[in-house]
């Protein structure tokens, strides 16, 4: 049976019972969604695989919470991405959205003029041409490019020699265009850790394509990282990740919504794939990790965004954290930070998206001494630009009480 | 991953048998496929209401119920045990403030109006009992679907209460602020929690309301909040307020769930939530880890030195009946006690007793899974919850007690073998 | 006791009855419709939904096929909105003798089926579901079709004509004069009131019970009960009527009909159309069949069970002058056959071809009444189905999302709105909810009324202001007939359902201690 079927039949577990709705982050403060159950398992009766009537869809952010917390293991989120996708197939998909699926694209374009790229993303005249224009909302939290990539850092550095083992890095676009210093830590709290950090040619994953309903583009570009990764994985190589949902997208996202489930290649990739706190704990209780932690003294409150729970392996960061002196951590527990990838940036879902986050935002403002922490990109800018805290990944944490940035 | 115990299963069980467990020193992992009953029941607990004749004293019915049912999980619990869980769950969650004692159940009304026993009730729901009749009226809010006051009210009037006294119950549907037509009670919850809309609701309530009646609304009082709403709603009204259980999502279990939730994480417990637990590994008579299959495409591991099963029955795809009509439980592959071989496995009337609802696994005196013989094939392995057969929760009205009471005494046993 | 006068009295409130309805009031005469309980609840309603093209026919009784061919076409053109233009497959599954496709093929042909050989692999493209090993695939003009909506379509269009349409009248006798059939006397099982209808001829459409009814008049008319099961499975595994390609045989077609597909069906003998059980063997042949068909399908949710009675006629041996129009269905003229006059009954058929069924029998009658009018029942369409365009699945979807925020859902899973439900409990003053099940679908989905029934019970009181003792009344009768048709499929997915709903109905409501 194909992947789709596997998907659409899993809406045969739904006994109705609510729980998804009660924590899906969009519907509980707007009533322009009318809920994950309505949507997925429940609407999915009524589809022929010709797109959907349902306008109302296309709120869904994705977040996925919907299928962590189902007791019945309904594909919620995912019935709903490819209903979503079909809908869009019907519909067409706007341009902004073709714009901003692609990441690598604008960091690409953006990287060399970085400082004039820059100060047209904070212009407030551009931000509301881009808004009328694209639909981009003017107050969205685009992220600045650095200036520089991490592939050129990683072409620069050179591995220490005494590296005992290898692990592969899966640094997504983010990193590499638009926060290097993310990656440029993690390859040293790896490398502090006894590994060589192998970084091989790699491209977007296509989350946000597939998340934008662009399925066909998805998988070009799932098969194209696949096919840079697989080698490595076939060899026995660890594959870890520091941005969560970029992991998630790898492990399990690509099979299930783009219907990729018997491709052997992206199952070995996924049979590989760490997410990077996920790879550290794993060390930790093997008696493998280095814990010679200085305390880092603040209280720091901790996100666990959707995509990192979809991964359903826990909270390592937390656990990490823990082996921190004088280390504060706050869990959040909130459900989600609103941004969910691409969709807190369009401007008929920002208020919704703020709408979301508000507690999140406000938990953050109260308990940070300095900085926030949280796996995933996208929701880092988001609670930074929502609250003016800095955000930080528990990698950044990690390298600085292991003291590697004196 | 690995720790010194791990519970499968996050409803009210498997919280309980996890915070016991972290409370007593255990390092303990939480896995669960989805989050647990809680969120359907009332946070009430119900401890014996039938038996099948309406029971007034859970305490003195309780040693003779358990001898006519020898299989019975609260046959194997000691007597001390239930009241000893009781007041734990009291202790462990202050801000929902349990009322009750298992000497004499409360009656509270359903919402479609019978009187129903319970032993344990939160604070906001203690003005509804019946016992002692007297008068109440039903409040009907304008968008909310899951309450049907007039109904309700008509049949309630009508109840024949073991003390005879009598109850007067009306309905007061309210046209309370909003635009939206269709409000879930997780919705309605939220807006309780604005003290604008709790001012616009008691002063249109104030205005209908007669002396001497209490208010009972349906279980949408709030949230995080919730003391707060209910004491100002009475302060406003000036009389008992108390919520009435409807459809799912329960406002009030979620509350607990929450409750609980925050309890396992202060006592140091890890959740996991969303994986699913699909095997394990034993030697001889142990359990060594069990097998989950989280999102990459490879198994996972919990290791430890105990295991809680608090997996839930059918309803929760913990024991599972197929096409076939073969029946198996879904984690371990534990014999299942109680499935008829043959038909008829369900009777023809729906409020008959169907023999395949008591499946579910037997255990022995330490709440561990037994087979045919009546031996626990794995040592550290232990059950709890509605994974327990010879018992028909809904029926007797036992659901939450035995949930609580097991996951206590399992977690208790636990703790009694490490020291 | 109150008494009716019309020129035609119709028993029997099924396809074939409500078709005799409609066609003797549009040909002016004045008509009377009783059925013993709601309209459509008989064999009618009870059928896997199927709108044949006549190719399960083409081998084995081509006259047959040409008929349901025929009124295919027909019915696309008067009750569209009651249809669902699926499509229809034949295959070669791995248990079919692969020589009947030529035949099979041949038989379209010869009886104008309109059929194309595709490649297996497009059949599967199309329908990812199917057995990957079929070895053959063929697409024919099948579609699925409501008979409810057709049925109450055909009532409507009656009554527009001036028929009295009169479901819970039970028939108590025959009123037979000097060897004529000159009425009915019927029991009123609403309100107990009995009622004397004198018309000027009777026509006999009860279906199953037919053979009762005749027997009131002394006739002998012999049928056979032949009952079959069908199973909904909770989602539609494939969106194209899939038949097995092979001579008729048991559970050898998956109809996709509104939310769900229907594997059907068996054929046993009973003695009693209102008497037998659903065995556990029948439910497990139609399971594997499915598997069969949907390798899966033994994974996949069972909503309901359901059985229905099909009336096969057997020809008394002796010389009779039964006037048989094909070998489809049967018009027996009692006056030739029986020397009593004003009295027909028509018997056998199938669903698909009921237009013709009822116009055959309207054309005896006229003759027996000395009237001299053309049918014109092929040509005007039913309510609803004026526009032409067949009933799309997405209907309900796309009528909520104009609707999302002015109204309430109160049966999500098949998505009625509570004006709607308000307006249909109205409209059929009835309290029992089963009526309004069968009207609006409620309590049909996935939950079977878990959740709306307690919301359509707590609304049936409110709106219909009935006491509450009737509620609850209706709401354990709701209850009970959903148990029916669950008990004997419930394992997996539907299982934990029940238990959810055991949950809701005697943990959280207690409703097993309501005051009745």
């Amino acid at each position: 049976m194909d992947a789709m079927e596997w998907v659409r039949g899993s809406l045969d577990h739904c006994v109705k019972c609510t729980i998804c709705e009660t924590f899906c982050p969009v519907s509980n403060v707007t009533p322009l969604f009318p809920g994950p159950k309505y949507v997925g398992p429940q609407l999915e009766r009524f589809r022929t695989g010709n797109g959907s009537p349902d306008a109302s869809l296309d709120y869904c952010s994705g977040c996925g919470i919907c299928t962590t917390v189902c007791p019945q293991g309904v594909k919620i989120a995912e019935i709903n991405a490819k209903a979503r996708a079909g809908m869009k197939a019907e519909r067409g998909v706007p341009v902004r959205d073709r714009i901003i699926a692609r990441p690598s694209v604008m960091g690409k374009v953006g990287t060399p003029v970085a400082p004039i790229a820059n100060w047209f993303l904070q212009n407030t005249l551009v931000r509301r041409l881009v808004e009328r224009t694209l639909r981009i909302h003017r107050s969205a939290p685009m992220p600045p490019f650095a200036g520089w990539t991490f592939r050129s850092w990683v072409r620069r550095h050179r591995p220490p020699a005494s590296a005992e083992r290898a692990v592969v890095y899966f640094h997504g676009c983010s990193t590499n265009y638009f926060e290097p210093r993310v990656g440029r830590m993690a390859v040293e709290v790896l490398e502090h850790n006894g590994f060589r950090v192998v970084v091989p040619r790699q491209e977007c994953c296509g989350l946000p394509l597939q998340s934008n309903g662009l399925f066909d583009d998805a998988r070009r570009y799932v098969h194209r990282l696949v096919r840079s990764l697989v080698p490595f994985a076939r060899r026995g190589y660890d594959i870890v990740a520091t941005s969560t949902s970029c992991g998630l997208m790898l492990k399990r996202e690509a099979r299930e919504i783009l219907d990729l489930e018997d491709d052997e290649d992206l199952r070995t990739v996924s049979a590989h794939t760490y997410d990077v706190c996920e790879f550290l704990l794993m060390l930790h209780e093997r008696g493998e990790l280095k814990t010679d932690f200085k305390p880092v003294p603040m209280t720091m409150p901790y996100h666990a965004p959707c995509q990192q729970r979809g991964h359903g392996i826990g909270r390592p960061a937390v656990d990490l954290f823990a082996l921190i002196p004088e280390l504060e951590v706050v869990e959040t527990d909130i459900e989600c930070c609103g941004i969910a990838g691409t969709y807190g940036l369009k401007s008929e879902k920002y208020d919704i998206a703020m709408a979301v986050g508000a507690p999140l935002f406000r938990q953050v403002r109260e308990t940070a001494s300095e900085v926030a922490a949280c796996d995933s990109e996208t929701c880092r800018w988001q609670i930074t630009s929502a609250t003016g805290i800095p955000s930080v990944h528990p990698v950044e944490v990690l390298h600085r009480a292991y003291g590697l940035g004196e | 991953m690995s720790a010194d115990a791990v519970v499968i299963g996050a409803g009210l069980a498997g919280l309980t048998a996890a915070i016991r467990l972290a409370e007593g020193g255990l390092s303990t992992t939480l896995v669960a496929k989805g989050v647990g009953a809680t969120h359907l029941a009332p946070a009430s607990i119900d401890v014996l209401g039938y038996a099948p004749a309406l029971v007034e004293s859970p305490a003195r019915a309780l040693p003779a119920f358990t001898d006519e049912r020898p299989d019975h999980p609260y046959a194997r619990l000691s007597p001390r045990i239930v009241a000893a869980s009781m007041d734990w769950l009291r202790e462990r969650v202050p801000a929902i403030s349990y009322t009750g004692s298992l000497d004499e159940n409360l009656l509270v009304p359903t919402a479609v109006g019978v009187a129903k026993p319970t032993a344990l009730v939160p604070e906001a729901m203690a003005g509804g009992d019946l016992r002692a009749g007297g008068r109440f009226a039903f409040v009907g809010l304008r968008a909310l679907k899951d309450f049907y006051p007039a109904y309700l009210a008509e049949n309630l009037s009508q109840a024949k209460l073991p003390s005879g006294a009598a109850v007067e119950a009306r309905a007061v549907e309210l046209r309370d602020p909003g635009d939206e037509a269709d409000v879930n009670p997780l919705g309605y919850a939220r807006q309780f929690e604005e003290p604008g809309f709790r001012k616009a609701v008691a002063s249109e309530l104030l205005s209908r309301v007669e002396p001497g009646e209490a208010v009972g609304f349906p279980a949408t009082l709030g949230l995080d909040n919730h003391r707060t709403v209910w004491r100002e709603l009475q302060d406003l009204l000036e009389r008992p307020v108390f919520e009435v259980p409807t459809l799912p999502p329960s406002v009030p279990g979620i509350r607990l769930f929450r409750a609980l939730r925050e309890r396992f994480r202060q006592a140091g417990g890890r959740l996991v939530m969303g994986p699913t637990v699909v095997g394990a590994d034993t030697r001889d008579v142990v359990v060594e880890r069990v097998v989950v299959q989280a999102a990459a495409a490879r198994p996972a591991t919990h290791e430890a030195r105990w295991f809680v099963l608090a997996t839930g029955g059918f309803a929760a795809g913990a024991i599972h009946l197929d096409s076939h009509g073969e029946v198996w439980e879904s984690v371990f592959g534990l014999p299942v006690a109680g499935a008829p071989g043959a038909e008829p496995r369900f009777l023809p009337r729906y409020l008959d007793d169907h023999p395949m609802a008591r499946a579910g696994l037997a255990v022995d005196e330490v709440l561990r899974p037994i087979d045919a013989r009546g031996r626990p094939a794995l040592e550290n392995l232990f059950a709890c919850g509605a994974v327990l057969g010879g018992a028909e929760p809904w029926r007797e009205q036992s659901g939450n007690g035995l949930a609580l009471s097991t996951g206590f005494a399992a977690a208790s046993h636990i703790l009694e073998r490490v020291s | 006791m109150a008494t009716l006068q019309a020129d035609v009295l119709v028993i029997g409130g099924g396809s074939t009855g409500v078709g005799v309805a409609r066609d003797a009031t549009m040909r002016g005469l004045s008509t009377v419709l009783v059925d013993r309980g709601d309209l459509a609840t008989g064999t009618t309603g009870r059928f896997h939904g199927l709108l044949h093209s006549g190719g399960r026919y083409v081998v084995k009784d081509p006259k047959a096929a040409l008929e349901c061919i025929h009124e295919n076409r027909v019915l696309r053109e008067i009750a569209a909105d009651c249809i669902e233009d699926t499509g229809g497959l034949f295959v070669t599954t791995p248990i079919d003798d692969p020589a009947y496709a030529d035949r099979f093929v041949e038989g379209c042909r010869g009886a104008d089926v309109p059929v194309e050989e595709i490649p297996v692999a497009e059949a599967i493209r199309r329908e990812p579901r199917l057995n990957p090993r079929i070895t053959r695939a063929f697409i024919v003009p099948d579609a699925s079709v409501d008979s409810w909506k057709t049925v109450w379509g055909c009532a409507r269009s009656a009554m527009a004509y001036g028929a009295k349409i009169l479901p819970y009248h039970e028939v108590l006798r025959l009123v037979v004069e000097d060897s004529a059939v000159k009425g009915a006397v019927v029991e009123d099982h609403r309100g107990g009131e009995e009622m004397e209808i004198h018309a000027d001829l009777v026509v006999n459409a009860a279906g199953a019970w037919a053979g009762r009814i005749a027997a009131m008049a002394g006739c002998e008319v012999t049928i056979l009960p032949g009952k079959g099961i069908m199973i909904a499975m909770n989602h539609r595994l494939v969106n194209t009527v899939v038949n097995r390609c092979e001579m008729p045989a048991d559970g050898d077609i998956i109809v996709p009909i509104r939310t769900v597909s229907v594997i059907g069906t068996t054929d046993e003998k009973v003695a009693d159309p209102d008497d037998w059980d659903i065995t556990r063997d029948e439910v497990q042949k139609m399971l594997d069949a499915g598997e069969n068909l949907v390798p899966g399908f033994r994974e996949a949710r069972a909503l309901r069970v359901w059985g229905g009675v099909r009336p096969l006629f057997q020809e008394k041996a002796e010389g009779t002058d039964t006037r048989d129009v094909t070998r489809a269905h049967t018009l027996l003229n009692h006056r030739t056959r029986d020397g009593l006059e004003r009295f027909l009954t028509i018997t056998g058929g199938k669903f698909c071809t009921f237009r013709l069924m009822a116009e055959d029998t309207v054309d005896v009658l006229c003759a027996e009444l000395g009237v001299d009018r053309a049918c014109r029942t092929a040509h005007e369409p039913l309510p609803d189905s004026e526009d032409r365009r067949f009933y799309w699945l997405g209907a309900r979807v796309a009528a909520r999302e104009e609707n999302l925020h002015r109204d309430q859902l109160i049966c999500e899973c098949e998505m009625i709105p509570r004006r709607r439900l308000e307006e249909a409990m109205s409209r059929r003053a009835t309290t029992d909810l089963d009526d309004i099940r069968r009207t609006v679908r409620l309590g049909m989905g996935p939950c079977q009324g878990g959740f709306c029934i307690y919301r359509a019970t707590g609304i049936l009181h409110q709106v219909q202001r009935i006491p509450a003792l009737a509620a609850n009344g209706s709401l354990l009768d709701f209850l009970q007939e959903r148990w029916k048709g669950v008990q004997p499929i419930l394992y997996g997915d539907q299982l934990r359902q029940a238990r959810l709903d055991d949950w809701i109905f005697q943990g959280l409501l207690d409703v097993g201690h309501l005051p009745v």
